[in-house]
C-alpha cells in the first residue's frame, strides 16, 4: 500500500468522526457544562468561578417549583391527549394503508410542522379569543350563547397550544414504531378473533412501546421546555422551565438560567435512563435487528 | 385495507385523519383568512385585499431581516446535510451504534429555551477564552470567533436541524442495499465513486427533503436565533417583537401568512414531484417492460 | 510451471469479529483457470474466506496473494478479482446495459468500445433484447446473469461468486449450475463459488474445499470428495453417507479392527495414523449397503452387521429403508426403486452388509468439526 493511499484511508476514517465531534463540543459539551456555571456565583452582569447553591435554593423553595411541577401536570396531561388523539392514526396508516402510500399519508402531519411555531402559537391567540374562530363557530352554531373566555390565558390553552404543536410527532414516532410490528401479525390476530382493545392491550402497545416512549419523552420536555407556549397562551401564572431560564437571562442571573438547563438536563437523562432501562430504545430505529 | 374490511370504519377513519390535519393546520389558514381582510381581526365586515401583503415588501427593516433569515438558513442547510449524510454513513458501520444515536438524537429532547441559554451562555464563555488567548498572544484573528452573531446562531441551527436531516436521510439510506456499494466496489470504483453512482442516486430523494427540510427549519425558529444571533435580525425575531410591542397587527398576519404559503408550497412540491415523478418512471418501466414491447 | 505462482494463496487466513473466529488459519491455492467450489454448512467461513480474498474483509492474520502478489490490505477496487453477489446486488437505478458497462465507465475506455463490449457479453450470457430493461423488470435467473456479464465484462482474471444461485428455484439453479460450468470453460479464468448445496458444488466443480466452523476441513476433487471422504465431517456432509461410531479395536499395517454395537468390523487405515483405543467412526454410503433376511449368508466377516427394520421411504428413483442397529445408530440403504423385491415390516431383524474396501475410517468427530 503506498502511503498516499494510506493517508487518504485514515482521512476518510476522520471524516466521519466529524458529527460526533460537532455534537460533542457543541451540544454535548455546552449541556454538561451548565451543571458547573449553575454553581458559579453571580455578578452585576456575568458570573464568575465559584461554588454556591444558591440559584438552586432561589429554583426550589420559590414559587419558580410550584409553577414547574404544574407545568410537568399540564405537559403530561397534553402528552395523554396527544397519545390518544394521535397513536391510532399511527396504527392505522400502518395497518391499513398500502405500503407505498404509507409515508406520503404520514408526510401531510409534516404541513403543521413546516409553519413556524411562533406562528402557529400566536395564530392561536385569534382562534380562541373572545371574538375568535372558535367561540364565532360555536356561537354560529347555537352550542353557546356567550363568548368563552376561560381558554386563552388559562392552562387550558397552554394544554391546547402544546397538543397543536407536538401533535404529529406521535403520529411519526408511533409510525417508526409500528415498524416493529410486522403486518402478519394482525393477520393472526385476526385469525384468532381478538377484538380490537386486545389487539393494542397484547399486541401492538409491547412492540410499539420504545416509539411510543420516545415520542411521549419528546413532547413531556418540550411541554415544559418551550417558553413560548405559556408566555403566549397561558395566564399570569402559567411558567414552565423554558419561561424561568429565558427570563433569568434577561434578568442577567445566568447561574440561574443554567441551574435551571442543568435540571431539566437532569430530568431528561432520568427519563430516557428509565426508558432504556424499560425497553431497549436503539430499537426504534432498527427494529428488525430486535 | 384487508379484504373483508368494512368500508365504511375504512372512510370513517380516513375522515378522522383528515379532521386532526384541518385542526392542526386550522389556526394557520385563520390567519390567512384574516390576512386578506382590508378590516383586519374581529371586523364585522369582511373585504377582500392584498394591501397588507404590499406593506410587507415596503418595509426595509423587514427585507433585511428576512435576507438575513435566508443566508443563515442556507448556510445551515450547506453545512448540516453533509454531517448528517456522514453521521448516517457512520451509524450504519459503527459499532457504537447507541451512542451515536444519543448524540444525534436528544437536541430534539432538549427543548429550544434550554438548549438557547446553555449555548448562549457556553459561547459567551468560549468568547471570554479566545479574547483572552488572542490578546496574550497577539493572535488578533482569534478574537471574534464565537463573539454572539452568525457564526454562534448558524452553530445553534445546525444543531438543532441535525436530528431531523438525519432522521429523514437514515430512514432512506435503510431501503438502500449495502451490497451494491460492495458490487460497484468489485466493478473497480473507488469507495468515492460507489457513493456517488451508485448510493448517492438512490438516496437522493431523501437528501433533497432532508434539505427542503432544514432550510424551513432554520427559516422559523425562533427561540434559539433569537438568543444567539448578536445584533442582526431574522424574520421570526422581527415578526415575534412586532406582535409583543404592538400586538397582532394586520401586517404581522400578512407576513405569517405569506411564509407559511412558502413553506407548504415548498414542502407540498417537494411531496407531491418527489412521490409523482417515482411513480410515473416506475410505470414507464413498467410499459416498457411489458412482453413484446421491447423483446429481440 | 512449478515456477508460475497459483492464481489464488491463502497462507494462514484468520479472521475474527472479537471473540468470534469466523476463519482459523485457512490455507488454500488454487491455480489459475480452475473451477474452485467452497463447499460447507451456512456460517461455517466460507463466505468470509471469499469475502477476504476479493478484499472486503481485512484479515486479521495471515495473508491473501493473488498471482503471488500480496494483496492482503489492498481494498476490493485495486484487486484483479470481481465478484458475483447472493442477490439485490444489480444498480436498480440503471439499465441493464447500464449495469454491464458500468465498471468500464470507470476506466479510460472509449464510449462506443464500452458499449460494443457490454452487448457482446450480454449475448454470451444470453440476454441481448434486455438492454435497456431495469434490473427490477428481470426474473431472479436474468439478475443474476446480469451480475455474470457486469463482472466477466471487465476480463479480470478471477471471478467470486458468493451462492450466486442460492435464490433461484431448484430446477432453475439446476440449468444454471450448468451453463456456470460451460461460461467458466469458455472464458477459462479462475472461478471461485460459494455454496452450501453439494449437487451445485459437484456440477461445476473442479476442485472442492470443505469449509466448516471457520477450518478449511478437506480438499480435492468433487470424486475424492464424494468417494473417498477422509473426514468425518465431510462424510457426514457430502453424499448420505452412513456413520457407525465406535472403538479401533487392534490395528496392524493398514487394517483396522473396530467394535460397533458389540461387532467387529473391518476398514483401512489409509495412511492415517491411530492406535487401539481410539474412539473411531466408520463411514459407508447408503447406497453400498446391501440388505438381507437370512441371517449373514453370503456375506464376508467383518464386513456386515444386523439391524432392526423400521420403514421404508419411497423417494421416487430411489427407495430408502431406515435401520437402526442396536447401540441406536441410524442406518440407511438406498437402492434403485424396483431392483430390490426385499419386503420388510417394522420391527424386522436384517443383516447389512457391503463389500471390503467400501467403508472409510475416520478419527472421532472433534470438537470444532461439528457439522
Amino acid at each position: 500500500m503506498s502511503i498516499r493511499s494510506g493517508i487518504t484511508t485514515s482521512l476518510t476514517r476522520w471524516v466521519f468522526i466529524l458529527p460526533i465531534a460537532f455534537m460533542m463540543l457543541f451540544f454535548a459539551l455546552p449541556m454538561i457544562l451548565t451543571a458547573v456555571w449553575s454553581v458559579f456565583e453571580r455578578t452585576m452582569f456575568w458570573m464568575e468561578p465559584g461554588f454556591t447553591l444558591f440559584s438552586y435554593e432561589n429554583f426550589f423553595t420559590s414559587a419558580r417549583l410550584l409553577n414547574f411541577l404544574a407545568s410537568m401536570y399540564h405537559s403530561s396531561i397534553a402528552v395523554l391527549i396527544c397519545l390518544v388523539l394521535g397513536f391510532p392514526i399511527a396504527v392505522f396508516v400502518r395497518r391499513r394503508i398500502p405500503q407505498a402510500a404509507q409515508h406520503r399519508v404520514v408526510l401531510l402531519f409534516i404541513l403543521p410542522f413546516m409553519v413556524s411555531e411562533t406562528i402557529r402559537v400566536f395564530a392561536l391567540r385569534p382562534v380562541l379569543q373572545r371574538n375568535g374562530l372558535v367561540n364565532g363557530a360555536l356561537m354560529k352554531l347555537g352550542v353557546i350563547t356567550e363568548p368563552l373566555t376561560a381558554i386563552l390565558y388559562t392552562p387550558l390553552g397552554v394544554i391546547i397550544g402544546e397538543v397543536l404543536s407536538f401533535l404529529p410527532f406521535i403520529v411519526f414516532s408511533g409510525f417508526l414504531a409500528m415498524e416493529a410490528v410486522p403486518r402478519y401479525i394482525f393477520e393472526i390476530c385476526e385469525d384468532l378473533g381478538a377484538n380490537t382493545f386486545r389487539v393494542y392491550k397484547d399486541i401492538i402497545l409491547p412492540l410499539a412501546a420504545p416509539g411510543i416512549f420516545a415520542g411521549s419523552v419528546f413532547i413531556f420536555v418540550n411541554g415544559i421546555g418551550v417558553a413560548l407556549l405559556p408566555n403566549i397562551l397561558g395566564g399570569p401564572g402559567a411558567v414552565n422551565a423554558g419561561l424561568i431560564a429565558t427570563q433569568a437571562i434577561s434578568a442577567l442571573d445566568f447561574p440561574l438560567a443554567m441551574a435551571v438547563s442543568a435540571i431539566m438536563t437532569a430530568t431528561l437523562f432520568l427519563l430516557l435512563y428509565i426508558g432504556h432501562r424499560l425497553f431497549d430504545l436503539t430499537h426504534i430505529l432498527d427494529p428488525v435487528n430486535k | 385495507m384487508t379484504e373483508y374490511g368494512n368500508p365504511v370504519t375504512y372512510g370513517l377513519k380516513w375522515l378522522y385523519l383528515l379532521l386532526i390535519v384541518c385542526l392542526l393546520m386550522s389556526p394557520v389558514f385563520y390567519v390567512m383568512y384574516i390576512s386578506f381582510n382590508e378590516n383586519g381581526f374581529g371586523a364585522r365586515h369582511y373585504v377582500f385585499t392584498l394591501d397588507w401583503y404590499k406593506v410587507i415588501f415596503t418595509d426595509r427593516q423587514m427585507l433585511t431581516a428576512l435576507s438575513w433569515t435566508m443566508k443563515l438558513s442556507i448556510a445551515t442547510m450547506l453545512i448540516t446535510i453533509p454531517l448528517s449524510l456522514l453521521a448516517a454513513k457512520y451509524y450504519k458501520t459503527t459499532r457504537h451504534k447507541v451512542l451515536t444515536v444519543f448524540l444525534l438524537l436528544s437536541p430534539l429532547f432538549v427543548s429550544s429555551d434550554i438548549m438557547g441559554s446553555a449555548l448562549l451562555v457556553f459561547f459567551k464563555n468560549l468568547n471570554g477564552v479566545f479574547t483572552f488567548v488572542g490578546d496574550k498572544y497577539s493572535i488578533l484573528w482569534l478574537q471574534s470567533w464565537f463573539e454572539l452573531g452568525f457564526t454562534t446562531a448558524l452553530i445553534g441551527l445546525i444543531i438543532y436541524t441535525i436530528p431531523y436531516a438525519f432522521i429523514v436521510i437514515l430512514i432512506t439510506m435503510g431501503r438502500y442495499r449495502q451490497q451494491q456499494t460492495e458490487a460497484a466496489r468489485a466493478c473497480g470504483a473507488t469507495g468515492w465513486q460507489a457513493f456517488t453512482d451508485i448510493e448517492f442516486p438512490q438516496i437522493r430523494p431523501g437528501v433533497f427533503s432532508a434539505c427542503a427540510f432544514t432550510i424551513i427549519l432554520a427559516f422559523n425558529e425562533y427561540t434559539r436565533t433569537n438568543l444567539l444571533k448578536g445584533g442582526f435580525d431574522t424574520f421570526t425575531t422581527v415578526l415575534v417583537s412586532e406582535m409583543l410591542n404592538t400586538g397582532m397587527s394586520e401586517q404581522s398576519y400578512a407576513m405569517s401568512s405569506l411564509v407559511s404559503f412558502i413553506a407548504i408550497a415548498i414542502i407540498g412540491t417537494i411531496i407531491i414531484v418527489t412521490l409523482l415523478k417515482s411513480d410515473s418512471i416506475a410505470q414507464r418501466e413498467r410499459v416498457k417492460a411489458e412482453p413484446g414491447s421491447n423483446e429481440s | 510451471m512449478s515456477n508460475v505462482p497459483p492464481a489464488v494463496e491463502t497462507r494462514d487466513l484468520s479472521k475474527h469479529y472479537g471473540q468470534v473466529r469466523a476463519l482459523q488459519n485457512v490455507s488454500v491455492n488454487i491455480a489459475a483457470g480452475e473451477y474452485f467450489v467452497l463447499l460447507g454448512p451456512s456460517g461455517g467461513g466460507k463466505t468470509t474466506l471469499l469475502r477476504t480474498i476479493g478484499g472486503f474483509h481485512r484479515p486479521t492474520t495471515g495473508s491473501v496473494l493473488l498471482h503471488g502478489n500480496d494483496v492482503s490490505r489492498l481494498p476490493p477496487d485495486k484487486r484483479p478479482t470481481s465478484m458475483v453477489f447472493q442477490s439485490y446486488a444489480l444498480f436498480p437505478h440503471m439499465t441493464v446495459l447500464g449495469n454491464v458497462s458500468y465498471g468500464l465507465s470507470l476506466t479510460k475506455m472509449p464510449k462506443d468500445q464500452i458499449q460494443e463490449k457490454a452487448k457482446t457479453m450480454l449475448e454470451m450470457v444470453g440476454l441481448t433484447g434486455y438492454e435497456d430493461r431495469k434490473p427490477h423488470e428481470l426474473s431472479g435467473g436474468q439478475q443474476q446473469r446480469v451480475q455474470l456479464a457486469r463482472s466477466l465484462v471487465l476480463d479480470r482474471d478471477i471471478l467470486l461468486l458468493d451462492e450466486p444461485l442460492a435464490a433461484l428455484d431448484a430446477q432453475l439453479r439446476k440449468d444454471m449450475c450448468l451453463e456456470l460450468k460451460h461460461l467458466q470453460e469458455q472464458v477459462g479464468i479462475t472461478f471461485i463459488h460459494v455454496t452450501h448445496n453439494q449437487e451445485e458444488a459437484m456440477t461445476v466443480a473442479d476442485r472442492i474445499a470443505l469449509i466448516a466452523d471457520g477450518n478449511l476441513i478437506e480438499q480435492g476433487s468433487a470424486r475424492d470428495i464424494y468417494e473417498r471422504p477422509k473426514h468425518r465431517f465431510t462424510a457426514s456432509f457430502v453424499g448420505e453417507n452412513n456413520l457407525m461410531d465406535g472403538t479401533l479395536l487392534t490395528v496392524s499395517g493398514d487394517d483396522a479392527v473396530v467394535d460397533i454395537a458389540g461387532v467387529k468390523l473391518m476398514a483401512k487405515t489409509e495412511g492415517q495414523s491411530f492406535t487401539a483405543g481410539d474412539a473411531v467412526s466408520i463411514s459407508i454410503r447408503s447406497e453400498l449397503v446391501k440388505t438381507d433376511a437370512s441371517s449373514l449368508s453370503g456375506s464376508v466377516e467383518g464386513h456386515c452387521i444386523i439391524g432392526t427394520f423400521r420403514e421404508a421411504v419411497y423417494l421416487g428413483l430411489t427407495t430408502s429403508f431406515r435401520l437402526t442397529l442396536d447401540n441406536s445408530n441410524e442406518i440407511q440403504a438406498r437402492f434403485v426403486t424396483g431392483q430390490s423385491a426385499q419386503q420388510f415390516s417394522p420391527g424386522d431383524r436384517v443383516s447389512l452388509h457391503w463389500q471390503p474396501g467400501d467403508t472409510r475410517l475416520h478419527a472421532a468427530q472433534t470438537k470444532t468439526h461439528t457439522p
